[in-house]
């Protein structure tokens, strides 16, 4: 068993520490489930972490810590149905390459292509496009290890209930050691990225929206402007933007066109709005923004259209959704800005990504999710010691 | 053979981006900006380091300006490794690995002002 040698943990932005009592980076299934009983036998409670990407403390755990590092690699294909098994610990890159070395891609994948797997579907992460799900909803089957220390495997066909409840649970179900995943025979995509006026843009976004594969705007408070981002396949997509200036286009495999490099780290707030609300929401905060923070935000804010799902947990549960995000550099004081806007958030009908900053608990939270409760009743039935809760995740799920 | 112009230090102690903006952004936009020249026949990494009243420096901002080119830079829109506050004293220490020339100016929109001024050669350290 290998026991990782560091005390102190932190998030990828910085802003979360803590120091779990062992971290471990076990390299099987058995050893896993060795751990998952010694810890329901002494009453111990375990965090499993991803690639650390999360702004809400998920992971924050001063008991057990786990890697799934070791959890990686292509265990199996299928061409002619498009599904490939791959281990939960692989990232988005790692899953683009190995899946590419096989004539597959991801369906969609997010900006940033660094999360683990299972983090990534369990918080449902997202990328951009009106008619593409989030990462959740690629998921065809789930192998893992219970609450009970059982290893289970389950699918959409024969078990689309519990599907339901696996595919966004924030790890409250139990480790996921695999994941199958629906996928494309291999595509390219041409991505372009535009300068326009954020008037111009609100204008034809329902056009840009409809027209395009993956669609985002970001748009920056200190000049008050846009950035559109168009990725589609060669040939397709809105091909007329009078209103708007390209200054980069290029082509390539979707794992290696979709993702965008990032190098300064941030704190984020993002809610899902319904689709129809979601530009009245970022007008509002657009022009609160301006008014009231200008002065001390320069980071830029986030509007990705994503498709419904069935995930009872997904903040695209059953609905078309925008996912608006608010970024706040790493070495900036965000709460008070976050808080604030928040507020909008919240006035619009928003449901908040479990992954990023928010403040709601359990019982706001539950009036928010139709299906808040058979989640619940499948979560204690997979998880009957609470052996995969945190504080974190006792506020968000349970207390009230 | 082209002439080198300019110097590789350039300070601007007055920096203060004004908060307030009248008019249809971002031409619009209040700002503090640089217009830099450079001659050579080898592009110019710039770096700037800015400095506050109460609180340590910040940068370096890197931009670059290709050979034979000039480039107008908002200080607005320095963001990495973290943005300069609006409506903050602020001073600017810009060093380059070419010789360049460098103007400053300030646009307020919302009072309808606009001041420009050369920035301060450092010759001893060039």
């Amino acid at each position: 068993m290998a026991v990782i040698d560091k005390k102190v943990w932190t998030n990828w932005s910085g802003d979360i520490h803590f120091e779990p009592s062992i971290a471990m980076a076990p390299s099987s299934e058995e050893e896993l489930r060795q751990i998952v009983c010694r810890a329901i036998e002494h009453g111990q409670t375990i965090r499993a972490m991803g690639a650390r990407h999360s702004c809400s403390p998920l992971i924050k755990t001063n008991q057990v810590l786990l890697s799934l590092e070791n959890f990686k690699g292509l265990h199996g294909h299928n061409a002619q149905q498009q599904l490939a098994t791959v281990g939960a610990g692989a990232t988005v890159e790692e899953i683009g390459e190995d899946l590419f070395a096989v004539g597959l891609g991801m369906i969609n994948t997010g900006h940033i292509n660094q999360q683990q797997i299972a983090g990534a579907i369990s918080t449902g992460t997202h990328g951009a496009g009106k008619k593409l799900t989030n990462l959740s909803g690629q998921v065809a089957g789930i192998r893992m290890i219970t609450g009970t220390g059982e290893i289970k495997e389950y699918n959409e066909t024969d078990h689309p209930r519990i599907m339901q409840a696996l595919k966004v649970s924030l790890g409250s179900m139990g480790l996921f050691t695999q994941v199958t995943l629906k996928s494309l025979p291999a595509f390219q995509l041409h991505r372009r990225q535009y300068c326009a006026s954020t008037d111009d843009c609100l204008h034809h976004l329902q056009q840009l929206m409809e027209e395009n594969r993956n669609f985002c705007f970001y748009w920056y408070p200190r000049r008050d402007d846009v950035s559109l981002r168009l990725w589609n396949f060669p040939g397709q997509g809105t091909q007329q933007l009078p209103y708007a200036r390209l200054y980069k286009e290029y082509t390539g495999w979707g794992k290696d066109v979709l993702p965008t490099s990032h190098s300064l780290k941030y704190n984020e707030l993002e809610y899902a709005l319904e689709a129809q609300t979601a530009p009245a929401c970022f007008t509002a905060i657009r022009k609160r923004v301006l008014e009231k923070h200008r002065s001390q935000v320069a980071w830029r804010i986030l509007y990705r259209p994503i498709a419904a799902d069935d995930a009872w947990l997904s903040n695209a549960y059953q609905r078309d959704i925008v996912a608006i995000t608010i970024h706040q550099h790493a070495t900036l004081p965000y709460r008070d800005y976050f808080n604030d806007i928040e507020q909008i958030l919240q006035h619009y009908g928003g449901r908040p990504h479990w992954g990023k900053k928010h403040s709601l608990k359990a019982a706001q939270l539950r009036r928010l999710y139709p299906m808040w409760q058979p989640f619940q009743d499948l979560r204690t039935a997979f998880d009957p010691h609470g052996v995969f809760l945190n504080d974190h995740l006792t506020e968000i799920l349970i207390e009230e | 053979m082209m002439m080198t112009i300019g110097h590789k230090t350039w300070v601007i102690p007055g920096g203060r981006i004004p908060p307030h903006s009248a008019g249809r952004e971002p031409s619009a936009t209040s700002r503090d900006e640089l217009c830099v020249l450079n001659t050579n026949e080898q592009g110019a990494q710039l770096e700037i380091t800015v400095y506050y009243e109460d609180q340590p420096p910040v940068g370096p901002f890197r931009i670059y300006i290709e050979a034979q080119r000039m480039r107008v830079v908002r200080f607005n829109d320095l963001v990495d490794p973290v943005p300069i506050l609006l409506d903050v004293p602020y001073s600017a220490v810009i060093q380059s690995d070419q010789p360049i020339v460098v103007q400053f100016t300030r646009i307020d929109t919302s009072a309808g002002a606009i001041t420009t001024t050369m920035a301060y050669p450092d010759k001893t350290i060039s």
